[in-house]
């Protein structure tokens, strides 16, 4: 099957990496718009999926890492110094977007260098 | 639909009612010295208050840490009474102005408009998010 060119654990893992990245930018855009709504808590991907992740890149086995999905959770550690039962801090919120807009980049550029390698395995011409 | 933008739908809704925050915030310091208002009463300030609007996610992971919208879910009337200044026409009357703090009213403004700038400053992240996925394999 032409899967088998796909199915690398590296290529897999940073396809995963890219999902994360995405949910994690769905979160922080949630976040932001809720700056100032009462009672309103922080999101961000559950922090058991790196570790997932890393379990699952050691497995080397491609069915695992196919398998993981992260998903969103509410930070219970996120302090409210807010009145109003509020735990997004702007600050942070900045950060986080701009750090995932760098782990974006790196990780489609990973995807990007994966796929000219096997283009370049394929037809012995680079680029 | 492909949503190539992630998590537009969040933005824009905080947009627009930051939008509506600061036209609220407007009509105060518009009506400060309004005596009479439609009632014949003195003008009564208004405030918003805003409320998590549930967005559908991809893949439904229930209500519970799901991406949230945001939405103005009513204006309310702030109940102050209005303030007594003596009229000037009519030495010795007291006159209802009121009650509203134009710091207060900038204080706000000010606060909705660095929120909406941040809305803005993530659109245009998620624009420059867009654009590096469309470059996968170039």
């Amino acid at each position: 099957m032409i899967n088998a060119l796909f199915n690398q654990p590296n290529y897999l893992a940073t396809k995963k990496m890219l999902d994360a990245t995405v949910l994690r930018q769905e979160a922080i855009t949630s976040n932001i718009a809720n700056l100032e709504t009462p009672n309103y808590k922080r999101l961000d991907v559950a922090p058991s999926f790196s570790s997932d992740l890393r379990q699952a890149i050691a497995s080397k086995n491609p069915t695992q890492i196919e398998n993981l999905r992260p998903h969103l959770i509410v930070d219970s550690a996120a302090f409210s110094p807010k009145r109003d039962g509020n735990t997004v801090q702007l600050e942070d919120e900045m950060l986080h977007l701009n750090q995932n807009f760098v782990e974006h980049s790196l990780e489609t550029q990973l995807v990007s260098a994966s796929l000219s390698r096997l283009r370049m395995a394929i037809t012995g011409r680079s680029g | 639909m492909i949503t190539l933008l992630t998590g537009i739908s969040s933005s824009a809704a905080a947009l627009t009612a930051e939008r509506i925050r600061m036209e609220v915030i407007s009509q105060n310091i518009a009506n400060a010295n309004t005596t009479r208002g439609l009632d014949g009463k003195p003008y009564q300030r208004q405030h918003v208050v805003f409320e998590t609007a549930l967005r559908q996610q991809q893949g439904g992971a229930g209500s519970f840490g799901s991406p949230q919208a945001v939405q103005v879910s009513r204006i309310e009337s702030d109940n102050r009474p209005p303030r007594l200044i003596p009229d000037p026409s009519n030495p010795g009357a007291m006159q209802a102005v009121p009650d509203v703090n134009i710091h207060e009213e900038m204080a706000d403004y000010i606060t909705a408009s660095r929120s909406f700038e941040a809305n803005l400053a993530v659109v245009k992240n998620a624009r420059a998010m867009a654009m590096q996925t469309l470059t996968i394999g170039k």
